[in-house]
């Protein structure tokens, strides 16, 4: 039965299943991958590596259609080939389960897995069939739901299943995975491995992309290094070790971090007294499990971590977004209860979010309207006085009713617009029109003007260039020399370590370790993230 | 059969429409008379036609504001034709045709110009509604065609208006292109997430036109069915009958948030308010009500649908 439903195109030839050749791509006129080379052979599982921005993503798009390459040739057992979606891709035997979940909530399994490929005779779709198929499938699985169940009502994890089910239901020889086991528990995982090595033993060839060392060393056979859109090693797993992969994935940018030269508060200096900010065995979601760390006036951590590990969910759930379900959250020692936005910025905390365009910029205002979105100069200390002067009704203000004065925001935009160095034409150009850094600065001028007590910065550099990052990172060292405690979510581990003084790094919703970042190396953190 | 009748996502409407039908008989016998019952068979199957179209509109997480024009426009372009001693079974063919490509323009705004289903049927709303008043000049078109009026009032074997038979059919063939075609299953697909669909290699623009020609289609029928039960159409035919159409939809129990399409529940909604609505009229309520009632029912399905997804939205399975 189970024979049946993972039909797979046998290769017995020396011919690799799929071969990229000089694959390039730019994006807005950047070159992030420089023609690199990548050979998928039948009945191997190959691992492909790198930090984030390495290039991987780039090129598993270009090999399932998702992406057109700007340079670059693909052959198909040894036959030139281009795809010009998904799609055709698929057709031509190549199946990817995409990092981020790509199922219809509103549908059942059996729906979801024969989506766009549903098997019909005469233009009805035969549901006997599909669901025969699922069901085998989902058992192999270990799923334990009926091919009807609407996949809206299942955990992610299963979800994250369902997703697995639709790539390998059907006809296929080459398989891409990228990230499979991000919301995957070890038991789900060990059942997934079983899976990749069936399929490796019937010939299928399979590109896996992790961030987990010990699952690359436990499952492939070959292992290829990005690093800035090159290849930079390419090896049996046999012929390598952990240690090598790390130093070929890092280069030697962990020379070039100066972390040292700079004052920085130390755990010793804030022992005894009492954090801004902790958490106390804080259970959050189905991921987060007892959590607890800390954060004093004037220090900025770290927290570390993959992609599924809890990361962002940290982050939203300090902020109120996501629910607290146990354990305690602290401000200046007392318990409060952050269970929305309104009531953390009432409290002083403030929330960088991790994707700008769609969570944090309003692409259709300009500069300045999103600066002093929220502003309210009735509650500035700096503006209070002048406010004073000019009207008594100043409770109007405080309850956000009355008009704000354009003076006051422009005086405010002003000083935040000098202070961050924010680039852009004036305070009325767009600011979809300004560079990501630029967005970046407009968005923590709107957090400075709240005058917060904690910030919470989710991949603050993320689609930041290298010199507005610098900027970024000075402006964070001024809030916290200002007193604000900060808290930094990256999955650059040079960030954290260069501006952190401890870091947490979470591992499957947890936290694994804190370390001192005086006493640490980016590939320790690396290793802790890994487990 | 009860239990899983209850435990289904129509049940709801169903139930309604059954206290519906017993509240009015206790209130005045009068209810369950064949006459009246036959008015709400004629006027309920009517709605639920478009009623159905509109619910695959919704499940595609769209609206068609402009359906109930194209009922006018149907009626008044067959009341037309059938003056000119055109063949009937060609009139129907070809108001069905003229249905069918307005809502293949709606569609094409949609795709080309990537205007929002609700804007761009507004502005069809209004041109066609522009368009009826041009043709027929604000005149009624009188239909002195005995066998066409006889084909919606009349009955069949002498007891199931044609009106429900025609209705029985649609509602099999939505049925069976909505579960069981891929096309149908796209449409649910893009309403549910668009990104997943267009990422399964879903063609969302074939689909959108496949959706909004049907439901036109479906609208010129309703439209010919009205002309057929008054003998005469103008351009009042259809007004105010897309809102009809939505509140069918929603208080059938299919979310304006689109991914899934209860038709069952369409129906039993078509059936429930044209219940009410003959229901107040025999117990003498002033027709002013109408619409306070409709609205009172409009709101508590759209917070039984709220509840329905808040409940999902927390992992309880509420299906």
């Amino acid at each position: 039965m189970a024979e049946n439903t993972l039909v797979v195109r046998r290769e017995s030839t020396g011919v690799p299943a799929l071969r990229a050749t000089g694959m390039r791509k730019q994006f807005g006129g950047i070159e992030v991958l420089h023609g690199v080379d990548l050979e998928l052979r039948p009945g191997e599982v190959h691992a492909l590596l790198g930090e984030n921005g390495a290039g991987k993503s780039t090129i598993i798009n270009m090999l399932s259609g998702r992406l057109s390459s700007d340079a670059g040739r693909l052959e198909l057992n040894g036959e030139r080939i281009e795809f010009k979606n998904p799609l055709s891709a698929r057709r031509a035997g190549i199946s990817m389960i995409a990092q981020e979940l790509e199922v219809v909530p509103t549908m059942s399994i059996v729906e979801n897995i024969f989506l766009g490929a549903e098997p019909s005779w005469y233009g009805l779709i035969q549901w006997g069939d599909a669901r025969r198929k699922v069901t085998s499938v989902l058992k192999e699985l270990g799923v334990n739901a009926e091919p009807g169940r609407i996949v809206g009502s299942m955990s992610v994890a299963d979800q994250q299943l369902v997703e697995i089910a639709k790539a390998i239901v059907g006809d296929f020889h080459v398989l891409i995975m990228d990230e499979p086991t991000s919301a995957l528990n070890l038991q789900d995982t060990e059942r997934l491995f079983k899976i990749v090595r069936r399929l490796k033993a019937d010939g299928v060839a399979i590109l896996y992309v992790s961030h987990r060392l010990w699952e690359v060393f436990d499952l492939a056979d070959r292992v290829t290094v990005l690093r800035d859109g090159n290849l930079v090693a390419s090896s049996l797993i046999a012929e390598t070790d952990i240690t090598t992969v790390i130093r070929a994935m890092l280069g030697n940018k962990s020379s070039l971090i100066a972390n040292a030269e700079r004052p920085r508060k130390s755990a010793a200096d804030t022992k005894e007294k009492t954090p801004t900010l902790s958490l106390d065995s804080v259970d959050s979601g189905t991921l987060l499990r007892n959590i607890s760390l800390s954060v004093h006036d004037g220090e900025i951590v770290g927290l570390a971590g993959v992609l599924g590990s809890g990361r962002a969910e940290l982050c939203e759930a300090i902020y109120g977004l996501r629910p607290i379900d146990r354990g305690t959250l602290s401000l200046n020692g007392a318990p409060t209860n952050l269970n929305e936005p309104k009531a953390s910025l009432a409290n002083g905390v403030f929330l960088l979010p991790e994707d700008r365009k769609s969570e944090g910029v309003f692409g259709h205002l300009d500069v300045r309207e999103n600066v002093v979105l929220g502003y309210n100069p009735a509650t500035d200390p700096a503006a209070v006085k002048i406010a004073s002067t000019t009207t008594n009704r100043s409770s109007w203000r405080l309850a956000g009713a009355a008009p704000i004065p354009a003076p006051a925001e422009r005086r405010a935009f002003d000083a935040m617009r000098a202070a961050l160095g924010i680039k852009c034409s004036g305070p009325s150009s767009n600011i979809s029109h300004l560079s990501g850094g630029n967005q970046q600065k407009a968005l923590f001028a709107r957090g400075a003007l709240s005058h917060p007590n904690v910030m919470v910065l989710s991949e603050p550099t993320r689609g930041v260039d290298i010199g507005a990052k610098e900027e970024i990172y000075s402006a964070i060292d001024s809030f916290a020399a200002r007193g604000v405690a900060v808290i930094v979510a990256s999955s650059e581990i040079s960030e954290l370590l260069r501006l952190a003084s401890r870091i947490y790094v979470l591992r499957s919703g947890r936290i694994a370790a804190e370390v001192e970042t005086t006493s640490t190396t980016e590939e320790q953190v690396l290793k802790l993230m890994a487990g | 059969m009860l239990k899983k009748l209850l435990s289904s996502e129509s049940a709801a409407s169903i139930i309604a429409l059954v206290g519906v039908v017993i509240v009015f008989t206790l209130i005045n016998n009068r209810f369950l008379t064949r006459l009246n019952i036959e008015g709400i068979i004629v006027s309920a199957s009517i709605s639920a036609i478009v009623g159905l179209g509109m619910t695959l509109i919704i499940a595609m997480r769209a609206l068609d504001l402009s359906v109930g024009s194209i009922m006018g426009f149907s009626a008044i372009s067959g009341a037309l034709l059938l003056s000119h001693d055109v063949p009937l079974a060609f009139v129907v063919a070809v108001a069905l045709a003229v249905g069918g490509a307005l809502g293949f323009i709606n569609s094409q705004l949609i795709n080309l110009l990537r205007l929002p289903s609700f804007v761009a049927t507004l502005a069809t709303l209004s041109m066609i509604l522009g368009g009826e008043l041009l043709i027929t000049d604000g005149a009624t078109v009188t239909i002195r065609n005995s066998m066409y009026s006889k084909l919606v009032i009349g009955r069949l074997f002498g007891v199931v208006p044609w009106a429900a038979v025609i209705a029985a059919v649609v509602f099999a063939i939505v049925w069976i292109v909505f579960h069981w075609t891929p096309f149908g299953r796209h449409i649910a697909a893009i309403g549910g997430d668009l990104r997943a669909a267009a990422g399964a290699g879903i063609n969302v623009k074939a689909v959108t036109m496949g959706v909004f020609t049907l439901a036109g289609v479906l609208a010129a029928l309703a439209g010919l069915m009205v002309a057929g039960m008054l003998q005469n159409a103008d351009s009042t035919v259809g007004v105010g009958a897309e809102l009809t159409a939505i509140a069918v939809v929603v208080v059938g129990g299919t979310s304006l948030m689109g991914g899934r399409g209860n038709l069952i529940g369409t129906v039993c909604a078509a059936f429930l308010l044209a219940s009410v609505k003959a229901g107040l009229n025999i117990a003498n309520v002033s027709s002013k009500y109408e619409g306070l009632v409709f609205g009172g029912i409009l709101i508590i399905a759209l917070m039984a649908d709220g509840l329905r997804r808040g409940a999902r939205r927390k992992g309880m399975l509420v299906v």
